[in-house]
């Protein structure tokens, strides 16, 4: 013969409080789930008729998932283009020889290249 | 022996002269004439009376020190806060946490005259006094929602964006919370009590707060006088937060083998500027017409949010995640220390929620664990989950993705587990106010 277990009141309450709170919360996240889901197919979607309107679109790509593209790839692409730009000056790739007057210049003349004091070789 | 040893022991003899010269100052007390507050009305000149007015008043200062009127429960307090400090400044313990906290134990439990009803406004349960109106921010649930503010205002979603269903394993772990909730039922606690208690699982010290403050006040509800559980549960679900490095690794390692641990999950994907300043937007519409209960919480997280992701309000963006959550912090983690007054802080309550919230974090472990392998179940190839991240369902941010990170580098040096662990870490935040909305609504 099973004994017949007795739940307070409270407890069986407990229960179903618990049993549905669970329920509400999951249902919240996965309605974040689905939406949010749906929210980064339809902003590709819309990048992909964007691209096919402005003649843009490779043809080698079917599935719009190839679209999307990793962070560490669009931390390298960035890591490239900074390197590119923002590293070095901007200059304007022309180059000037200017003639001047002055024939003679000191710079590189033999005599001051010479020292007394040096050491003649044994 | 060894130099923290040595420490210990030094806090230790500290504690136990203390108490020594506690117990002596009351053994004198009992021999003393009794004490009266209003002066002797025989203004005599004699030096005998003199002398009695002058050990009256030496006597009357004595009774108004601290070793007159500490408890042993006092200095057992001001042990537990020097703990604090030493476990924040020696192993680095959620420091900005522990040392306010660790201090307002210490400043909550400095003995001082309470007898006869007379109210010095020095307590934090005393009428007018500044740490009573410091703590207003606790009982009224203000600080809570702007710590929310400067979360969501430091929070990166992208993450959670880019693979929504990491979601999910937020809202497994919440099953900490409503575990709990029936635990402190079956303990005895009555059913706004428990709804407080049962937070402590969410791991979120703010929403911990912010729920006890409705529902475990002291004040009657849902038809029930309810006790005062605010410090309990608000210590308990800090010192567990702080606790968090040791209480998960195990049950990870317990509910996962070493193949699973050793999962790689495929990269991220970039999220673009225009998603990430619609989600908080979206979230909060839906979470909280959902459950309105949470509105303070959510509400301050997402508005934090969209200012950091707008890109036009950088300063208030800056403020909220700054100064404005320091201030906010600061102000809490003291107010809720010295909201440990011995008398009304250890009683055999406090034991129970320390054993529950101990068990409510082990319980949210397992279940995010054990549902990033239900849902690799359904997965396969590169959509497997590295079961190791459920344990980041958790909403102790970013303490619980740390965690997962430092495992899953332990069983491949070159498997960083972080940026994934972060979905499901601020899913949590979320799943946790969006469960203490979903209990104020049925408690209240």
């Amino acid at each position: 013969m099973i004994a017949e277990i007795q739940i307070p009141t409270v407890i069986e309450e407990g229960i179903v409080i618990a049993i549905t709170g669970y329920a509400i919360v999951f249902v919240a996240l996965l309605l974040l789930y689905y939406l949010f889901s749906s929210l980064s197919k339809f902003l590709t979607w819309q990048i992909k008729q964007n691209l096919i309107k402005s003649g843009r679109f490779p043809k080698h790509i079917k599935k719009e998932d190839s679209l999307h593209i990793s962070g560490e790839t669009a931390a390298a692409i960035a890591m490239a283009i900074y390197l590119c730009r923002d590293l070095h000056d901007d200059e304007s790739n022309v180059l000037t020889i200017k003639k001047i007057s002055k024939v003679y210049s000191p710079w590189s003349s033999k005599i001051y290249g010479i020292n007394k004091w040096s050491k003649s070789p044994r | 022996m060894n130099r923290s040893y040595r420490k210990a022991f030094t806090v230790a003899a500290a504690i136990i002269v203390l108490f020594v010269v506690q117990t002596l100052l009351h053994q004198t007390h009992s021999f003393a004439a009794p004490l009266s507050v209003s002066s002797s009305a025989d203004t005599g000149t004699s030096v005998l009376n003199f002398g009695g007015e002058v050990l009256n008043g030496i006597q009357k200062f004595i009774s108004f020190t601290g070793f007159r009127n500490a408890s042993s429960g006092n200095l057992i307090m001001i042990a537990v806060g020097l703990l604090f400090i030493f476990l924040a400044i020696r192993f680095d313990y959620e420091p900005l946490l522990l040392v306010p906290i660790g201090t307002g134990i210490i400043i909550g439990n400095i003995p001082f005259f309470q007898d006869g009803g007379v109210n010095l406004q020095l307590g934090i349960y005393q009428q007018g006094s500044v740490l009573n109106y410091l703590y207003y921010g606790v009982v009224k649930g203000i600080y809570p929602p702007l710590i929310f503010l400067g979360i969501g205002a430091m929070t990166d979603f992208s993450s959670l964006i880019s693979n929504p269903r990491l979601i999910l394993l937020g809202a497994a772990a919440q099953v900490g919370i409503f575990l709990t909730f029936l635990g402190a039922l079956f303990l005895g606690f009555s059913m706004p009590e428990a709804g407080a208690i049962g937070i402590i699982g969410g791991a979120d010290g703010p929403t911990a707060i912010f729920l006890s403050s409705k529902l475990a006040n002291g004040s009657i509800v849902h038809g029930l006088q309810t006790k005062n559980l605010i410090g309990p549960i608000a210590i308990a679900a800090y010192s567990y937060m702080a606790l968090v490095p040791v209480i998960q690794p195990p049950v990870m390692r317990l509910l996962t083998n070493k193949k699973e641990r050793k999962i790689r999950m495929k990269p991220t994907r970039a999220v673009s500027k225009r998603e990430k300043i619609i989600f908080p937007i979206v979230a909060l519409i839906l979470t909280t017409f959902i459950s309105p209960g949470a509105l303070p919480l959510l509400g301050m997280l997402f508005f934090g949010n969209l200012l950091k992701e707008s890109g036009v309000t950088k300063r208030l963006a800056d403020t909220a995640r700054t100064s404005l959550i320091d201030i906010v912090t600061i102000l809490l983690g003291l107010t809720v220390g010295a909201s440990t007054q011995a008398d009304v802080f250890l009683t055999p309550q406090s034991i129970l929620i320390f054993v529950l919230g101990a068990l409510s974090f082990v319980v949210a472990t397992a279940g995010g664990v054990i549902f990033a392998k239900v849902m690799n179940l359904f997965s396969s190839g590169d959509n497997k989950i590295n079961p190791l991240i459920g344990a980041a369902g958790v909403s102790a941010v970013p303490d619980s993705a740390r965690v997962v990170q430092t495992e899953g580098l332990r069983y491949d040096p070159s498997n960083h587990l972080l940026m994934h662990a972060m979905a499901p870490n601020v899913a949590g935040v979320i799943g946790s106010a969006v469960a203490a909305g979903i209990m104020m609504s049925f408690l209240m």
